[in-house]
């Protein structure tokens, strides 16, 4: 079965479970060469063990995964070869430097990147001759980063790339992976932070419970939520909301206290206009207004009626 | 070649952990300087203490012959008294009394005593016995000037005595290495998958069997350094008699070694964390070490526990060891430890195959 040019991950019909608990239940989707793939749920959606089944660290119970045209169940080590995997939590050898470690998992693959490089991607040369255990957390989640490219893969499975790190070492660790994207390798990453798949992510799997509830681009998915915006407003005197519900597109006035308002609208560009003639028909003085589009924590919210976190 | 830089790795990670490189070099090391104080404690001579009242020359012959006799001590004393006070004292062994007259008398009957005072509970006072009273045997065929008819002529063979440390130093050396290799292979298993390395390695398109072995040759080059540095230091320390083939001595530490690098992979497979993982290996490791022969031979065990500790892995090893080391024994001299060892070796791959997972 000859794969179309552009895919590099095909997934029919997953199916695994673990006993009577059902880890992933029959989802099928593509990822499509150069993209930044995200698959975003809650923690026991079936991220990890979807993206498992696809490294060919678990066998699927039914269904049929190929990834770079080559079916994982038939010929794993083809494809290891060609892909890079961070783990989720996964941690290296205790004695031995980053440039060891590198050196030595680079013996591995028949294709390999000298250490030197690997580290200079990451902006970790000069720990070249440390352990592991002497770096900081976002250091060592960035040398896993480095050590997935020790075989210069067409494709990174990224397990929670940046899960425990602050937010600054997180920002920091999302320009790296965008940078390796950028060297044209697919990148294919689980997280449970909205911002996150917003931010790297070309298209989003939402995952839950198993099952893929929707998957396109970040952007098409908040649109396809039936009110996208909030409109929030201060004032600087009290005023009267008539009339604030009738505007258009406006579908909910959710707050009309003495110095304030919030609307959602399914249309910003049409309630802004009808909002500001409202204001200037009752002779309110505005103090602050923004307009916020909603993300996907929304979208999960409003297909799954749980939030994404507890 | 991945196997010999996978090996390399693995080395240089066992010589990095600092406390497991102690455990497995210096802790043996400690042993050996211990029992070889304890050794050096034990004296081999036995004082004879000989209050003379005679102080004619037949009892200064008897004196003079007994001191020449090389395991005694010869003691003169004066005051039969304070001889009498230190046997009861448990501070001398052995009082010969020698009585007065005893050149007038000895030609008469009956015939003169010669009191030997010693105390019960010595266990060489049979020796004693005998040797002193063969001793005035002779004297009594000289006094008699009975000729010689029958001439015992002693011919000494040379067996060659070890002493407790030369028993025990090839044991700790076994000792050692066993316990680093269960404790090490398993405690690195399991920290491997606690920490998912095992997983992470599983990734890529590394084969489990290069990675067994890879941590099979650097343990087996671990235990030959273990070896040579114990023995070593036996050897010029404490002068314990190497005379064995190094190469046979090697073999058989390298044969005896693949069963508990196995038993270490089985633990580690077994064991949920490194304490586990340590806490199991020792309960593996600990009755071997009991009961087969590092400290005692097995035969000092009761009974039926003799013959079973016999096949236990541990014992074979010490004792082919032991005879390689010591009296330059051979493969041939071994026949059924090297049985023992390869059904060992045969049944704990079998199981270390079968338990051993990446994940």
């Amino acid at each position: 079965m000859s794969e179309p040019v552009d895919e590099v991950i095909s997934v029919e019909s997953l199916n695994k479970r673990f006993g009577d608990l059902v880890a992933v239940d029959d989802i099928s989707f593509s990822v499509r060469r150069g993209e930044v793939f995200g698959i975003l749920g809650p923690n026991g959606a079936g991220k990890t063990t979807t993206l498992e089944c696809i490294e060919g660290l678990q066998e699927p119970s039914s269904g049929r995964i190929s990834v770079l045209g080559t079916e994982i169940a038939r010929d794993p080590n083809t494809v290891k070869e060609r892909i890079g995997v961070q783990l989720q939590a996964s941690a290296y050898f205790d004695y031995l430097t980053l440039t060891e470690i590198l050196e030595l998992f680079g013996r591995f693959y028949s294709r390999r990147v000298p250490p030197a490089e690997l580290l200079s991607t990451v902006g970790l040369e000069d720990k070249a001759n440390t352990t592991v255990g002497k770096l900081s957390g976002g250091q060592q989640q960035r040398f896993t980063i480095a050590a997935t490219l020790v075989n210069d893969p067409e494709v990174v499975f990224l397990d929670e790339p940046t899960a425990g790190l602050d937010p600054q070492a997180r920002r920091n660790l999302w320009d790296f992976v965008q940078s390796i994207n950028s060297q044209g390798r697919t990148i294919v990453l689980t997280t449970h932070y909205m911002e996150e798949a917003e931010f790297l992510c070309d298209r989003v799997a939402i995952m839950d419970q198993g099952r893929i509830v929707t998957l396109d681009t970040p952007t098409n998915l908040v649109r396809s939520l039936p009110v996208p915006y909030e409109v929030r407003a201060s004032t600087l005197n009290e005023f009267s909301s008539n009339g604030l519900a009738d505007l258009d597109c406006v579908t909910e006035v959710l707050d009309d206290q003495n110095q304030g308002f919030r609307l959602r609208s399914s249309d910003a560009a049409s309630t802004m206009p009808a909002l500001m003639d409202w204001v200037a028909k009752n002779d309110i003085k505005l103090t602050h207004l923004e307009v916020t589009p909603a993300n996907l924590e929304d979208v999960f919210l409003s297909l799954t009626g749980r939030a994404l976190r507890d | 070649m991945l196997l010999l830089q996978l090996t390399i790795a693995n080395v240089k990670m066992i010589v990095r952990n600092r406390q497991a490189l102690f455990w497995a070099m210096a802790f043996p090391l400690v042993m050996v300087v211990i029992f070889g104080l304890i050794a050096q404690d034990r004296v081999s001579t036995t004082t004879i203490a000989v209050v003379d009242y005679a102080q004619d020359d037949i009892s200064r012959q008897l004196i003079h012959n007994l001191a020449e006799v090389e395991s005694f001590d010869v003691d003169v004393r004066q005051d039969e008294a304070v001889a009498q006070d230190e046997i009861a004292d448990d501070d001398l062994n052995f009082l010969i009394i020698i009585p007065r007259d005893l050149t007038s008398k000895a030609n008469r009957t009956p015939p003169v005593e010669i009191a030997l005072i010693y105390d019960e509970t010595t266990q060489t006072s049979g020796v004693i016995l005998s040797t002193v009273s063969r001793f005035l045997d002779q004297v009594n065929l000289d006094i008699a000037g009975a000729p010689a008819r029958l001439v015992l002529a002693p011919e000494g063979i040379l067996i060659e005595e070890f002493s407790f440390i030369d028993f025990l130093l090839p044991g700790i050396a076994v000792w050692g290495i066993m316990s680093f290799s269960v404790i090490g292979v398993a405690t690195s298993i399991a920290n491997y998958r606690e920490k998912k390395i095992l997983r992470r390695m599983l990734a890529t398109p590394l084969k489990v069997r290069t990675f067994f072995f890879a941590q099979v040759l650097a343990y087996l080059g671990m235990a030959l350094i273990q070896a040579s540095l114990i023995l070593g230091v036996g050897g010029l320390v404490y002068g314990v008699p190497i005379t064995g083939n190094f190469l046979v001595i090697g073999l058989f530490i390298l044969l005896g070694n693949l069963v508990f690098l196995n038993l270490g992979f089985i633990v580690g497979s077994y064991s949920k964390s490194v304490q586990a993982a340590s806490g199991l290996g020792n309960l593996v490791v600990l009755p071997l070490l009991m009961f087969s022969g590092v400290f005692f031979p097995p035969d000092a065990l009761p009974g039926v526990l003799t013959s079973v500790v016999q096949f236990l892995p541990l014992a074979p090893m010490v004792e082919a060891v032991r005879g390689a080391t010591l009296e330059a024994k051979g493969f041939s001299d071994f026949p059924l430890e090297i049985g023992i060892m390869a059904l060992w070796i045969a049944l704990t791959s079998l199981v270390a195959v079968k338990v051993f997972r990446f994940q």
